[in-house]
């Protein structure tokens, strides 16, 4: 047990949780490589199938399902041990992988489309 | 173990997703050669392309690292209070109880040592 702890007060019960730092930051590190990953890899993808328009942020949000549903598959049934809620699993940090999303997606359609 | 695994998976999604997208640029070549209108790709490459990101994705997944439990108070739970309670600067070895050992040779008492000055002076 290093860091600091943060105590945060669990609505049901109402009993005080305390949560170690450090293993939260490191959660949120694995989280975020997982995401930036996904947002190169899934902007390929959308580049290479030809995706245009709408089509590609409709494409970006499934993409984010995705990676929510295979984070929740790598936490399996104990997720409450590794995340404080499983709704900002999902939305955090969604749109912080967009620029990245599109960078990928513009350079692999010109590489596969245009020229 | 499983990382080895994990690596394989991330490097055989990796070259399928490239094989895709050259298979994808070939086609747009071949259609353009013979002057027939592109409408969208044969369905294999796409298919190929969703899936080989699905086996990267699984790649990455066990490559970024292991989660951490972050309830703090989880790993003290199963401690005693010996070990919690463990200050290793209050440590006593020259207590009393070595005179129980069969081996102990007790001390000279004060009374004898005051005899022998007694004597010699």
């Amino acid at each position: 047990m290093s860091g600091r702890v943060r105590t945060r007060v669990d609505r049901g019960t109402g009993e005080v949780v305390a949560y170690s730092d450090a293993a939260v930051r490191n959660n949120f590190a694995v989280i975020e490589y997982c995401r930036t990953s996904m947002a190169a890899l899934s902007g390929a993808t959308a580049g290479m199938l030809g995706l245009t328009g709408l089509y590609g942020f409709l494409f970006f949000l499934l993409a984010g399902l995705v990676l929510w549903l295979m984070l929740l598959l790598k936490a399996g049934s104990k997720w409450q041990q590794y995340f404080v809620s499983r709704q900002s699993l999902l939305t955090s940090g969604l749109f912080s992988g967009l620029f990245t999303y599109i960078l990928c997606w513009t350079f692999l359609y010109g590489m596969v489309h245009v020229y | 173990m499983a990382v080895v695994w994990a690596r394989l998976a991330f490097l055989a999604g990796i070259i399928s997703l490239f094989h895709a997208g050259y298979s994808a640029a070939q086609h747009r070549a071949y259609m353009r050669i013979t002057e027939q209108e592109y409408t969208s790709l044969p369905t294999d490459i796409g298919v190929q392309g969703l899936m080989s990101l699905l086996l990267t994705m699984y790649g990455i997944l066990h490559i970024a690292g292991d989660f951490k439990e972050i309830r703090a108070n989880v790993q003290l739970q199963n401690k005693s209070w010996e070990t919690v309670g463990n200050r290793p600067t209050f440590y006593t070895f020259a207590h009393r109880g070595r005179a129980l050992s069969p081996n102990y040779i007790p001390p000279k008492s004060k009374s004898l040592l005051d005899n022998i000055e007694n004597i010699s002076s």
